[in-house]
């Protein structure tokens, strides 16, 4: 009996098990090994090596180059105070959208969210035509004091690229703290409160070490955003004002400096690794504080008294504050929306944006019709979309194997090198990202000829920490003695994964795919480095088009993008939450 | 014939051994409780069973066939674990389809099945509700019916009144001993709560240090637990361990946290513990210093009443703390007819114990 059973040893679904996750680690591995580490080993090259010898030499110049610091330091300090100015606006925000309950909120807190998946050059064109030199914001301010002088220039200053940047940046914030004021254990407040602990000390000692991982890990998140800022700072900053992403593109594409620019790649890339790391250990801690929290903050209905004039105040004032929150994010929005059929002088069609887009009158400008630009964008995303979810259903795979860690209590070392491949990708700036692939294979023929093939991997490369997470958090939830318990009744590991992890996930799944579509839909750093010839995306024509006297067609294009990005939105309400993190 | 052998199974965890070459036989048609506390590694027993861990050495053996290196879904052992896990995107009947349709029964057949398995657990009305839509009992009977239907050769069950209500506890478990019985299942059960082993239980087994201690009906292990730890476990009152065992000539002393036990024999084995039980107690409420000094060998305690409780028509229990440090608390039976005055909480109390009464462990 016992000679036959242990010939059974290696049975057929263990082997089958090991040789899908060691494809799988494969696909992953040299997915990433050819299309980014060795990119990024190319970019190393330049920064280090001149012709054959490695040297520090152009490194440290250029890192001490007088005007590359001032650009760090000011990469740095926009940085800080962007994120200091949304972290002031955005807890008191998140605090009061946790606290109380009124109509209309829930929808609130979801149209929170559109402004940060709109695509960058979208917010961008909204952001001008609302507080330009010619923007609502002047003329009504010049209408109402009669002033010569606007009220706010964005052009070249550093309050514009500011105010952009929390506009941008705020519902990230506002989106992440509500989690974290409806985490707190009020209970504890409860008992403070019966040991007769004072309100200031309850929410020094008690209420803010709950929420402090909160915080950190969200501002560090805004961080990463505004020192990556891009689309933003090129048009906004003029020459004055750069970031090392929008150095880092100049030094590329205009001075064709391309050992300078690896530097500061180089440089970038070791700063981003580090907020990230310090981001993925709070978001951790912050993960593990959200286990087993029952009672949260208690809801508060809002509402106008006819007696209660305390109450009256907080309603009245909410309601003003919520108003301003909704103004400044979604004025600049409807205002692209308007524009597009706002003749640009008199005598012209409200539609004749809409009807450009079927000519070709602007091809000179754009290198193609915006038709064809539309339908690039689209099938970019398709294309980025399908790619993307492979990959990160295989990388999902491999990190929640539960057969090698149930077996063994833990993972093999490939798995956790899979893990540490993830994270680098993360860090990368999306002009790295395209600077890598530009500098190993800019003299292929598969570059000259077919650049859309790196558009799309790039977008890939982008949208893949998203998808990935998003697909990951809704496998965590999974309990894995589901799994267990479907294969002592029979099922085997392909049945299991159809009938129960794939059903499961799908929510997961198609929150990832819509992101990774609205992700591609709107990227502009990456496409705007690689783009050649008629492969243009909607991005890419409103950039052309952002500063000339029309604004109508861009704003068309514009508002198509947030069109779909909207219908992307609605169906993602429908399927679950974004996750906004990395 | 043993229908299961567990075979000096040994598994460790982080370099403990939780499991320690532990061996176990079940009779075909038997149900038998594990009883052991929370960590102790009963989960794992039943997880390597399942064929979802594999032990570190040992063979599990079912039906004279070594399964040891069978995987989960060729072993045919169904498996109830302690968390209602049913599958939440499907409805109760397709949640108890699944293992028929894994084994490939054919349509006909599946239905009838069900039919089988929802009239035997009573989920009859349950089967197009989702899992969120029924309560814990209900969700623990269908986790019970998709075990069950696949006709598993053992099965296994994880504390499965853990997350019951007190009231639901005792109508489940004698509904899984009503199915158990009924469809003649091999069965291993493991909590930690000995009023479910004294419930359903053919045997029970009390597991500690990665082993099975004592195995046995559970009225031979009440009389004649091995040691104190076991006696603990099954949950006996008036339970104290020794703390310190002095050989005198023809005398040895017990010394306990409620005092020393002097007996008139000289003992060489070790004793664990002592055991009084609740109606052996002497009660007085005040002796004269002549008295007491008569009865030199007995233990006398001084005590406070804190509850008294109504156990049969004409017996009361009632709950002394005792003057010692720290507080112990021991439980006395008394006729009702016995007292001449109605006792009442906070009264002192004198109680006497003689040694003969006393049961070593």
């Amino acid at each position: 009996m016992r000679p036959q059973t242990s010939l059974k040893k290696f049975n057929s679904e263990l082997v089958t098990n090991r040789l899908i996750i060691i494809l799988a680690i494969l696909a992953i591995g040299s997915f990433l090994l050819s299309l980014f580490y060795i990119p990024i080993v190319k970019i190393f090259q330049f920064a280090f090596f001149s012709d054959v010898q490695f040297t520090f030499e152009t490194f440290i110049s250029t890192i001490a180059d007088s005007i590359n610091v001032t650009f760090l330091a000011f990469t740095f300090l926009q940085a800080f105070l962007s994120t200091l100015i949304c972290i002031i606006i955005g807890i008191p925000a998140g605090y009061f959208f946790a606290k109380y309950d009124f109509r209309g909120k829930k929808l609130i807190v979801n149209l929170l969210t559109v402004p940060f998946v709109l695509p960058p050059i979208v917010v961008l064109l909204g952001f001008i035509v609302t507080y330009g030199q010619a923007g609502w914001v002047n003329i009504l301010w010049k209408g109402l004091t009669g002033s010569e002088n606007s009220l706010i220039s964005i052009f070249g200053t550093f309050q514009g690229i500011l105010l952009a940047h929390v506009f941008y940046n705020l519902s990230v914030i506002i989106r992440m703290t509500i989690p974290a004021w409806q985490s707190i254990d009020f209970e504890q407040v409860e008992v403070s409160r019966t040991l007769g602990v004072n309100r200031w000390k309850i929410l020094w000692k008690i209420i803010f070490p709950q929420i402090r991982n909160y915080i950190i890990s969200a501002a560090l998140l805004v961080f990463i955003y505004t020192f990556n800022s891009f689309a933003i700072v090129l048009f906004l900053g003029e020459v004055r004002f750069q970031t090392l992403e929008v150095r880092i593109f100049k030094l590329m594409k205009a001075s064709l400096n391309f050992p300078e620019g690896a530097s500061l790649a180089i440089l970038q890339l070791i700063l981003n690794t580090i907020v990230i790391v310090f981001y993925l250990i709070f978001d951790r801690k912050t993960r593990q504080m959200a286990i087993g929290r029952e009672k949260g903050l208690p809801e508060k209905k809002l509402f106008f008294s006819k007696t209660d004039w305390k109450q009256n105040g907080i309603t009245l004032g909410s309601t003003v504050f919520i108003l301003l929150i909704g103004l400044f994010t979604f004025a600049p929005i409807l205002a692209v929306i308007i524009i597009s059929f706002k003749p640009y002088y008199s005598g012209i069609s409200p539609f004749y944006g809409y009807q450009q887009l079927l000519s070709t009158e602007y091809m000179p400008l754009l290198n193609n019709s915006p038709l064809r630009m539309l339908l690039n964008t689209l099938l970019f995303a398709l294309i980025t979309t399908i790619i993307t979810i492979v990959l990160s259903l295989l990388i999902v795979f491999v990190l929640r194997n539960r057969y090698q860690s149930l077996k063994k209590y833990k993972s093999s070392k490939l798995e956790g090198l899979v893990s540490y491949m993830i994270i680098l990708p993360m860090a990368t700036s999306s002009i790295t990202l395209a600077m890598g692939l530009f500098l190993s294979f800019n003299s292929s023929s598969l570059y000259q000829n077919s650049v859309w093939f790196f558009i799309i991997l790039t977008h890939v490369l982008i949208s893949l920490p998203f998808t990935t997470r998003s697909i990951l958090a809704a496998y965590n939830r999974i309990d894995v003695e589901l799994l267990n318990v479907a294969s002592t009744l029979g099922a085997s590991r392909f049945r299991v994964f159809r009938k129960i992890e794939f059903p499961m996930i799908l929510r997961g799944l198609i929150v990832g795919a819509i992101f990774s579509f609205a992700i591609s839909l709107g990227e502009f750093g990456a496409t705007n480095f690689l783009v050649r010839g008629e492969y243009g995306t909607l991005s890419i024509g409103i950039s052309k088009l952002l500063l000339t006297q029309t604004l109508q067609l861009p704003a068309t294009m514009a508002s198509i993008l947030i069109i779909i990005t909207v219908l992307c939105f609605i169906i993602i309400q429908r399927f679950g939450e974004i996750e906004l993190k990395v | 014939m043993a229908n299961l052998i567990l075979k000096e199974i040994s598994m460790r965890y982080e370099r403990k051994y939780i499991l320690d070459t532990l061996n176990l036989e079940i009779n075909h048609g038997e149900l038998v409780v594990l009883l052991g506390e929370s960590g102790c590694g009963k989960t794992t027993l039943l997880k390597i069973v399942a064929g979802i861990i594999e032990s570190e050495k040992g063979k599990v053996i079912v039906d004279n066939e070594d399964i040891t290196d069978k995987p989960p879904q060729k072993r045919k052992i169904g498996y109830v674990p302690q968390a209602q896990v049913l599958f939440p995107h499907m409805k109760v009947k397709e949640n108890i389809k699944f293992g028929l349709e894994a084994h490939k029964y054919s349509k006909e057949e599946i239905e009838k099945k069900i039919l089988w398995v929802s009239e035997l657990t009573q989920i009859k009305d349950l089967l197009d509700r989702y899992p969120s839509e029924i309560s814990g009992g209900q969700k623990q009977r269908v986790a019970l019916a998709r075990a069950v239907v696949i006709e598993p050769k053992i099965l296994l069950l994880d504390e499965p009144l853990s997350s019951i209500d007190a009231t639901g506890r005792e109508s489940l478990a004698l509904t899984i001993r009503r199915i158990q019985t009924e469809t003649e299942t091999t069965t291993l059960y493991v909590t930690h709560n000995q009023e479910e082993a004294r419930l359903i239980s053919d045997r029970v087994g009390v597991i500690y240090d990665g082993r099975i201690q004592q195995i046995g009906k559970v009225i031979e292990i009440d009389n004649k637990p091995k040691n104190y730890l076991i006696a603990k476990i099954m949950g006996t009152t008036n339970i104290w361990s020794v703390l310190y065992q002095e050989k005198r000539e023809k005398r040895t002393i017990l010394t306990t946290d409620i005092g020393k036990i002097n007996l008139k024999a000289k003992l060489e084995r070790k004793v664990t513990g002592i055991k009084i039980d609740p109606s052996d107690f002497e009660i007085s409420f005040g002796l004269t210093k002549e008295e007491k000094e008569n009865v030199a060998d007995y233990l006398d305690l001084e005590g406070t009443v804190k509850s008294i409780i109504q156990k049969e028509k004409d017996v009361i229990r009632i709950v002394v703390e005792l003057n010692v440090e720290p507080i112990e608390y021991v439980k006395v039976d008394v006729k009702k007819t016995f007292l001449d005055k109605t006792i009442k909480p906070n009264q002192e109390i004198f109680l006497r114990i003689n040694p003969k009464v006393v049961q070593l462990l």
